[in-house]
């Protein structure tokens, strides 16, 4: 008899479980259309910008300073000179000032982070360099912004500088280098939307941070800005506090391929060296890829795949760094931009290997004066969840 | 997920108290986990409209990041069944990567994963001769290997990478192995999945993923998976191995030399680790040594390996379902990772059925509560939040702890101190 019970019940079980296997949501099953929509022709573009006009204003900051009595200190994040990337671009604009502004080379001194230092490090690195008596103390990367306030808090009178930090509550003699990373972003969406056959455009950000969505939100409106019918599809390889996204170069490819898979044939990676993967899944199905930071088509470490990289946003540190430099010679810090945005020339885009058509530059040209001159404004996070 | 508490390995240790009735071979009981697994996926897909579930490209991610991940998890099985901890597979796996581009630069890849393994073999060696020889602290022997692994590899890329790449994270790209397709079985495979007719194309989908530019690297590693159960479970070398895991000081009795086991155990654990780095290096484009490219795939693998309870085949499962669930979240978005709630509703459903058969009324009750819980989430949103995807494989890890705990079995003496000649 038992038996027969579990019979009945197993019976039972199994056409509920049916029941609720016939209950998956209907909402589900209709928008499995992908890949937009696939005219060759390219999006459905709005009317063409008036040509550019008015003149691009470069820096204030005076270059015709005499800064030969200046002792430069410059602590480099992980990586250090040599990196093709971020601390190479501060040593350029340190190698500028030295032939420009008559910084004198053995004034100047460069310590180097090693992976995964305490934070008691950086501030050892900074207090060592202020004092020697360098005078301004410049730090490149995010991770030096609390180690630079506690110590410009020791060095009344010392200068110092972080790109690309912030942090709240910092003495007066910090200056943050701060760039207006979306409006590069804006100009390469409009890049994307141009160069765009089958409308839809994906975005692989490194680390879901509100500094990599700034890129989303600037490539996004970018995008829309030309095509307001085009599809950007964004994707995150890990969650914040997951910092592996930035070095993960497999999982970028795997992004990427999704991407493409669901219609994208233009990407624009915001991923650090996760982005080579996208350049590597961009060249295997054919198709654009925008980079990011520096001028990607002309790093060695993507070489293979450099017939992708129509264009790359470029973030000026080296700008950057040499205005801080004048400015400190001039002793007018006052003038410093507060953020390094297209106007001063602080962040732009790249067109290495002439892959651009001079119609799309005058797009990108037309729209970089608009926001230079304040009609357009960029926004800094991404308005879809 | 059934084959992830029977795996091949099950039915040595068989407690000699409570003889279960074995009614099936574990192949057949893996086997019939596969055919579940598919079954649940291709209804799910089916019913809920999204084909990436089942699509060859998801097959192909799964392979690209599962690879790596079983290979650590397989090296944690040689270690862990030995009695020793080796919590450093990261840096073994570090040290494989460095190994697999510098060998790769002078030989091709085949080179690279000698090279890889034996790179990794020296960070196993370390770690076997301070844990086994001077009785070092497993743990902190393994996360100094991995801090000295990352710390090595950087000073050596600085040296031998930066002057031939300009960049002293990367060294230059090496060759990769060519990738070759089974035709006209591939060919005719994605013509049955672009037909999406139900369960063939998905079938045919997994399976053509499977089979369409495949490098030599998951024939070597699937031929490591069956190697290392052949080796550990049927031979006497294995036996004695594992038997070190266990009791040592009755293997000693036994006049077994624990020392030369547990030895070879952890440095084969290393090499393992090493291939996991090489198939990382070989497996990304351009195929170059990076920098934090490992990406923490040590710990993961280890995560398989306890998913697996201590077995080659439900190692397997473990490191599938973590490239499974990465590769889809990454390429197919977070819609699609939330149609796997469904697939989780089906599977408790089945659950259910199962265990009512079985009359186990109490656990038959908690899944059918499980099933409801989980069938209202996925009925009340339309997307997961993205904070939580990545973890995906981390939570269903823990369920299946939870759930299986009874099951799962550590060696005995996993961890555990030993001095030749100190047992009582």
């Amino acid at each position: 008899m038992r038996f027969k019970r579990g019979v009945a019940v197993t019976a039972i079980a199994l056409t509920s479980v049916l029941s609720v296997v016939g209950c998956a949501k209907d909402s589900a099953s209709s928008n499995n259309s992908s890949g937009g929509q696939n005219g060759a022709a390219g999006c459905q573009t709005v009317d063409k910008p008036p040509a550019a006009s008015g003149q691009a204003s470069t820096s204030e900051v005076a270059t015709d300073v005499d800064a030969s009595s200046l002792k430069v200190g410059l602590a480099f994040d992980i990586g250090g000179r040599g990196d093709a990337s971020f601390n190479d671009s501060a040593a350029a604009g340190l190698d500028e000032a030295i032939a420009q502004l008559g910084v004198k080379k053995e004034n100047t001194k460069e310590l180097t982070a090693t992976d995964q230092e305490s934070e008691d490090s950086k501030q050892t690195r900074l207090r060592q360099l202020a004092r020697e008596g360098h005078n301004p103390v410049i730090s490149v990367g995010f991770a030096y912004s609390e180690a630079t306030k506690v110590i410009a808090g020791e060095f009344p009178n010392t200068q110092f500088a972080v790109v690309d930090g912030f942090v709240e509550g910092a003495p007066e003699n910090v200056t943050f280098l701060g760039f207006a990373e979306h409006e590069g972003s804006f100009l390469v969406g409009v890049i994307a939307a141009l160069e765009s056959e089958s409308c839809t455009i994906g975005f692989v950000g490194g680390v879901n941070v509100p500094l990599i969505q700034k890129f989303q939100a600037g490539f996004e409106q970018g995008v829309k800005a030309v095509a307001p019918d085009a599809t950007v599809n964004s994707r995150y390889i890990t969650e914040a506090g997951d910092l592996t996204g930035f070095t993960d170069a497999p999982k970028g490819q795997v992004t990427a391929k999704g991407l493409i898979d669901q219609g994208a044939d233009v990407v624009y990676h915001a991923a650090g060296a996760s982005g080579k993967g996208v350049f590597a899944a961009a060249h295997e199905a054919g198709i654009k890829a925008i980079g990011v930071d520096s001028d990607q088509y002309n790093q060695p470490t993507v070489a293979e795949y450099k017939d992708v990289i129509i264009s790359s946003m470029l973030k000026r540190v080296d700008v950057a760094v040499f205005d801080y430099i004048a400015a400190v010679a001039a002793g007018d810090l006052a003038n410093l931009p507060q953020v390094f945005d297209l106007k001063v020339n602080g962040i732009g885009y790249s067109t290495s290997g002439d892959m651009l058509s001079d119609e799309t530059v005058d797009w990108v040209e037309a729209y970089k004066q608009q926001i230079i001159n304040g009609e357009i404004t960029v926004s800094d996070t991404p308005t879809t969840s | 997920m059934s084959t992830a508490d029977t795996g091949p390995g099950s039915s040595v240790m068989t407690m000699p108290a409570a003889p279960r009735r074995r009614t099936l071979p574990a192949w057949a009981i893996f086997l019939i986990g596969v055919v579940a697994v598919v079954g649940v996926l291709a209804t799910t897909s089916y019913l809920t409209g999204k084909p990436a579930l089942t699509s060859s490209l998801t097959m192909q991610n799964t392979v690209t990041l599962g690879v790596p991940i079983l290979l650590a998890g397989l090296g944690g099985i040689w270690a862990e069944r030995s009695g020793m901890i080796n919590i450093g597979l990261e840096g073994m796996m570090v040290l494989g990567t460095w190994g697999a581009a510098w060998g790769g630069l002078h030989g091709g890849p085949w080179v690279a994963v000698l090279s890889g393994a034996l790179f990794g073999a020296l960070g196993g060696l370390l770690h076997a001769i301070a844990t086994v020889t001077f009785g070092v602290n497993h743990i902190v022997s393994g996360v100094a290997i991995n801090l000295l692994g990352m710390g090595v590899t950087k000073y050596l890329a600085v040296l031998i990478f930066e002057p031939l790449s300009q960049n002293p994270r990367d060294s230059p790209p090496i060759e990769q192995f060519e990738t070759f397709s089974a035709q006209p079985l591939g060919d005719w495979l994605t013509d049955l999945e672009n037909e999406q007719r139900v369960v063939i194309s998905d079938v045919a989908g997994l399976l053509g993923g499977l089979v369409t530019r495949v490098s030599p690297m998951l024939i070597i590693t699937i031929l490591l998976v069956v190697g290392t159960y052949l080796v550990l479970w049927r031979s006497r070398f294995g036996l004695r191995l594992r038997s070190c895991g266990e009791n040592p000081v009755a293997a000693e009795s036994l006049g077994v030399n624990v020392y030369f086991h547990k030895y070879v155990a952890v440095v084969m654990s290393g090499a393992l680790a090493g291939i996991g780095g090489a198939a990382l290096v070989l497996g990304s484009s351009p195929s170059i040594y990076s920098e934090g490219q490992t990406a923490n795939r040590g710990f993961i693998g280890l995560a398989a390996m306890i998913f697996g309870n201590w077995t080659p085949g439900g190692t397997l499962a473990g490191a599938t379902l973590f490239g499974y669930a990465d590769g889809l979240r990454l390429s197919a978005g977070p819609e699609t990772v939330h149609a796997l709630l469904y697939a989780a509703v089906i599977s408790a459903g089945l659950l259910v059925i199962w265990q009512l058969w079985r009359r186990k009324w109490r656990t038959a009750m908690l899944a059918a509560v499980g099933a409801v819980v989980v069938y209202a989430l996925y009925y009340a949103s339309d997307e997961l939040p993205t904070q939580f995807l990545p973890y995906t494989p981390h939570i269903i890890t823990l369920v299946v702890l939870a759930l299986a705990a009874q099951r799962l079995r550590p060696p005995a003496a996993n961890g555990v101190p030993y001095r030749r000649g100190e047992g009582d």
